[in-house]
């Protein structure tokens, strides 16, 4: 049942070689993709209608999740930071410290894991079902390009959702934490504010989320379009495609995550 | 002998309406009518997989809708079921799926239980076959393991969904030939739904069909052959003209 | 059902607000859903106690969610600890310059969350997903209820075996992943920080609180995530695109899941231990 994206059923380590040539693949093909979309998009040869319509749902349907999400991380944030902030006595840091994770690290990636679990998987199980109906094939026939028609409207959709939805997770996320903060450690929500405009934040750590959020956006775009669009097997090929793009996307953002904290800083 | 009385049920509409139906005892009944007129959902009644907004469904004395959990389970014994997609059980070999029922229903040794495997496999012209996967079959072959396991358990009814479907004619006839050898040989009550009109009608006894959720037939095949309503004439003839 | 015969009621009935209605709806089915899910779980638990063993089913769900998702969990454990060490070094030497005590926080802060945390929405996204999509293509092509006809319940069938792998799993999973980001973090300290490895394994700071805490996130998560995916498996209905929306389901509901009871479990822990 699960033994198709591997070229074995091998346990973790061995089998390296057969891996790394699949995940080499992987990206090959991705870039591939993405060459194919870039080139749309300049030439502003995609689908208008079908990216407004993937935006607007796209937005709507994750919506509720960013939602609590931010509101909850939020609230982790500052329990976290509890115990270090009751010994020191730095009350006055809490939003600080609350917000330099949150901004920089823990808002885009959070959000980012969460709309690569909603939007992006539910992307793939789409764009899935129409590979092994053969609506893709038929969009051919019909002399329809699908990448321009289909794939790069989708794309673009999941990379200004993710975007928007990070400046929307920031403001929550604080605002989550602010009530914690006050909720369980009694600071007053005009000191966490002014703990996070005191001058050691600026807009340089916003940017720096915002940045990696569109690098996100990509990789989730990519992969969930790609697996979508390779899906074979009928239903339980989808349900693989689904599978394989989260995972595929959440080891993505991790890995560009830490390159981007040092190409950015 | 199977008895729906006064069925009906709703999803967003109604898709079955004050159904009434009887089944005798040792009977080959098949169930025809247009796509999406209820035919499956009367199985799944009978089986008590599906429960009607309104109506009774008696099996012999007993009444399917009053059953608790360990009834059912006690039931089920009794009834062998042909899925329309086959659903064999893609994580276990073909021996493994026929011989579920069988390990999960009763208490049989394991001699038994694959002598019986075994034993089945030869009649559906499977022999050999108990180590593959399904995966590996081709569809008639599939619908042969499926029928294997419908009829492992020697159950008094036995209900086939579509099973025909997707076949070429001669698989399909030879299909139908062996559900009709079965059902004689253990004289059993069974319930066909098929498409397939031609051939499922040269293995029923009765007939009944089903249109926009109500059963408009209910006969022997001649009569259905030879029927008076003109929708239920046009369908068993597969005529273009007419009310359908 | 039908219109009311006062035309005040009327009025009414016309000026009530579609956003409450919708709202009203989603408490409805959110409620729903939670008793579906209650009933699920609290089935699992009763197989899991009285039913009859099916090791095999069981020793292969520890291999899928064991084994397989070593490797991605280490990769991404791996990099967890080389950003977080990182970048809580920058924070902290923006504001005090001594950093001895970097390794000593980073490690509570992975015994306390992190570990059971990260590695929990991780398997949400690669179990949460793989069991919904198991169980629902099963669902949809009608495996389930030939299932139900042999007197098999799924839940006991399909969901206890996942369910107890994934809660023996879960912990191991998690200290292996720990090992792995503080080790990776070793590294970070060392490389750009230049701290001693020795003075960066520093396990003071950890409680009994802490490790009560991390335990339990680790008994939670592996409770929730397969019962979850597996309860949206089983609802799953309409061919391919059923399986796709019960599997979207599942990675979100699961990671929703884990969030809210990181929440509830920190914060519990927080009041009690401090």
């Amino acid at each position: 049942m699960s033994a198709e994206t591997s070229s074995g059923s091998s346990p973790a380590f061995a089998g390296l070689t057969p891996k790394i040539n699949e995940w080499l693949s992987l990206i090959g093909g991705f870039g591939v993709l993405f060459g194919e979309i870039v080139r749309r998009t300049l030439r502003r040869d995609f689908d208008r209608a079908e990216f407004l319509r993937n935006l607007y749902r796209m937005g709507i349907k994750s919506m509720p999740i960013v939602t609590v999400t931010a509101l909850f991380t939020g609230g982790i944030m500052v329990i976290q930071a509890a115990p270090i902030v009751q010994r020191y006595g730095a009350y006055g840091l809490l939003g600080w410290g609350a917000g330099f994770g949150t901004l920089r690290e823990i808002a885009p990636l959070l959000t980012a894991l969460m709309i690569n679990g909603r939007v992006g998987a539910n992307n793939t199980a789409e764009l899935g079902t129409m590979a092994v109906t053969e609506q893709i094939d038929a969009l051919r026939a019909l002399a329809i390009d699908p990448v321009g028609f289909l794939v790069a409207p989708r794309f673009l959709a999941i990379v200004l959702t993710l975007f928007l939805s990070t400046i929307f997770s920031d403001a929550l996320a604080l605002l989550g934490a602010a009530y914690a903060g006050y909720g369980f450690l009694g600071v007053e929500p005009a000191v966490f504010y002014r703990g996070l405009t005191t001058g050691l934040l600026d807009f340089g750590d916003v940017a720096h989320g915002l940045e990696k959020s569109l690098v996100f956006g990509v990789v989730i775009g990519l992969s969930s379009c790609h697996y979508g669009l390779s899906t074979k097997g009928g239903a339980p090929g989808v349900g693989r495609s689904v599978n394989a793009t989260v995972v595929a996307s959440a080891a993505g953002i991790f890995v560009l995550d830490y390159l981007l904290s040092f190409a950015l800083s | 002998m199977i008895r729906l009385h006064g069925v009906c049920k709703s999803f967003d509409r109604a898709v079955l309406s004050d159904v009434d139906l009887v089944v005798p005892e040792s009977c080959l009944f098949g169930l025809i009518g247009p796509g999406a007129s209820g035919k499956s959902l009367i199985l799944r009644m009978i089986t008590g997989l599906l429960r009607p907004d309104q109506g009774a469904v008696t099996v012999g004395e007993r009444d399917v809708l009053a059953m608790g959990d360990m009834q059912l389970h006690e039931y089920r014994k009794g009834i062998g079921m042909l899925f329309q997609n086959n659903a064999l059980f893609d994580f276990m070999t073909v021996a493994e799926n026929i011989a579920f029922p069988l390990r999960r229903l009763f208490d049989l040794p394991e001699a038994e239980i694959e002598r019986r495997v075994a034993e089945r496999l030869a009649r559906v012209d499977l022999p050999g076959f108990e180590g593959r996967l399904p995966a590996g079959l081709s569809g008639g072959q599939k619908k042969r393991v499926g029928v294997a396991r419908a009829t492992v358990t020697r159950a008094p009814i036995v209900l086939y969904d579509e099973p025909a479907a997707g076949l070429d004619p001669v698989t399909s006839q030879k299909i139908f030939d062996l559900l009709r050898a079965e059902q004689r040989a253990a004289n059993s009550t069974v319930i066909m739904v098929s498409s397939d009109l031609d051939r499922l009608l040269t293995v029923t006894d009765r007939v009944g069909m089903m249109l926009d959720g109500r059963l408009i037939f209910e006969g022997t095949t001649e009569q259905a052959k030879n029927a008076s309503d003109p929708r239920v004439y046009q369908f068993v003839h597969g005529k273009v003209d007419g009310p359908l | 059902m039908s219109a009311p015969p006062d035309p005040r009621a009327a009025a009414l009935q016309r000026a009530r607000s579609p956003l409450l209605g919708a709202l009203g709806r989603l408490a409805l089915d959110f409620l729903e859903t939670t008793r579906d899910l209650y009933r699920v779980f609290v089935l699992t638990l009763h197989y899991s106690l009285r039913g009859e063993a099916n090791r095999p089913a069981f020793i292969r769900q520890m291999y899928e969610i064991g084994n397989r998702s070593l490797v991605f969990l280490s990769i991404v454990m791996g990099f967890i600890g080389m950003i977080l060490v990182y970048q809580g070094g920058l924070q902290t030497q923006r504001v005090v310059p001594d950093l001895s005590l970097l390794g000593a926080t980073f490690l509570q802060l992975l015994v306390r969350d992190l570990a059971a945390s990260i590695c929990a929405l991780m398997l949400a996204t690669r179990v949460g997903a793989g069991i919904a999509a198991e169980i629902g293509s099963m669902v949809v092509t009608e495996q389930v209820d030939a299932l139900r006809m042999c007197a098999t319940d799924p839940i006991d069938y399909l969901i206890r075996p996942r369910f107890l792998a994934c809660l023996s799993m879960f912990g191991a999973l998690v200290v292996i992943a720990a090992g792995v980001a503080f080790l990776a973090g070793m590294w970070t300290a060392h490389a750009f920080f230049g701290i001693n490895p020795r003075t960066f394994a520093n396990v003071s700071m950890v409680s009994i609180g802490d490790l009560a805490i991390g335990l339990t996130k680790c008994l939670a998560y592996g409770a929730a995530i397969p019962v979850i995916s597996g309860y949206c498996g089983l609802t799953a209905f309409g061919g391919s695109e059923g399986v796709g929306a019960a599997t979207t389901r599942a990675v979100v509901n699961s990671s929703l899941a884990v969030i809210m009871l990181n929440f509830v479990i920190s914060g519990a822990g927080y009041l009690i231990f401090g």
